[in-house]
């Protein structure tokens, strides 16, 4: 069910600057993997009459990666792979079916819009230090959600949020 | 930890016409820690570094598909579309030295090229979840 470990680095969404430096194409690259244990969110003031210290909370679904005994991801993380939402069988994902379905929103207690890309693309690195480029070859999985939540704090608050 | 708050009005969909536009520009919260592995060891062992996005415009389009809903009993509920898309981005990391990384490293950036989009999955939609489905 799991891709090996070069399919992982390769869905990877991290732009190696290591890569780049040895002059690598095609190296795994990305502008940010966004599968959290929770959420980084700043500090919501959306509410005119109150300070709120909400954030938004993670879906309870979590997804276990193997990336080590010192990876958060032993913990799971709060997310699902792309895929249809009644949860068939996706080559996006790679866990599998999902009888409960496939939330693509990593917020829960949200009603609101969405939108999820996985893509592959290409384009230029640049080395700041140097000048020299090379190409590079680029995997995402970015997503938002935009609406309302009920956060940490209990209240409903209004927002964007973006995962990436 | 990478989902975050961005402002309001930076995603607008349609979703009758099966099209939405994310654009974001100048996010400088993104935590860059070079690898995925990396990123999920918490002892983060090849560093820290804080990426900038300086430009992100994702176009959700069409021919879009309505998709079979969410199986009874899911957790969350809502219309959903399938669509193709297309991303322009451009990024970069600063240069960054100990103890931030165990040995110095250059400054990088990227810019990419939208008509190389290859769409393995993309989905627009309206969803309700938790307490609020």
């Amino acid at each position: 069910m799991m891709a090996d470990h070069a399919d992982w680095i390769q869905f990877a969404r991290r732009l190696s600057r290591r890569g780049f430096i040895q002059g690598g194409i095609g190296a795994a690259a990305g502008a940010g993997a966004a599968l959290g244990t929770g959420l980084w969110t700043p500090v919501f003031a959306d509410d005119e009459t109150r300070r709120s210290s909400g954030v938004p909370l993670p879906i309870p679904h979590r997804t276990f990666i193997p990336f080590g005994p010192d990876s958060v991801a032993t913990v799971g993380v709060h997310f699902y792979f792309p895929g249809t939402v009644d949860g068939q069988a996706s080559p996006t994902d790679p866990f599998g079916p999902h009888t409960e379905g496939r939330d693509p929103s990593t917020v829960t207690n949200f009603d609101g819009f969405i939108g999820q890309v996985d893509a592959k693309f290409n384009g230029t690195g640049r080395n700041t230090r140097t000048g020299a480029t090379a190409p590079y070859s680029f995997h995402t999985d970015t997503r938002f959600m935009s609406g309302e939540f009920i956060a940490s704090d209990e209240h409903r608050h209004r927002g964007t949020l973006a995962f990436i | 930890m990478w989902t975050t708050k961005v402002p309001d009005g930076s995603a607008k969909v349609d979703l009758d016409e099966g099209e939405a536009i994310l654009k974001l520009e100048n996010l400088s919260t993104v935590f860059d820690a070079f690898t995925v592995p990396n990123s999920f060891n918490t002892g983060h062992p090849l560093g820290f570094v804080g990426g900038v996005i300086d430009s992100l415009r994702i176009h959700w389009h069409g021919p879009s598909t309505t998709e079979a809903a969410p199986p009874l009993g899911a957790s969350f509920s809502g219309t959903f579309k399938l669509t193709s898309a297309n991303i322009e981005l451009e990024i970069r990391t600063p240069a960054t030295k100990p103890p931030f990384t165990p040995t110095p490293q250059d400054g990088f950036e990227f810019v990419a090229d939208p008509t190389t989009t290859v769409t393995a999955f993309a989905q627009i939609g309206h969803e309700r979840n938790g307490s609020l489905k």
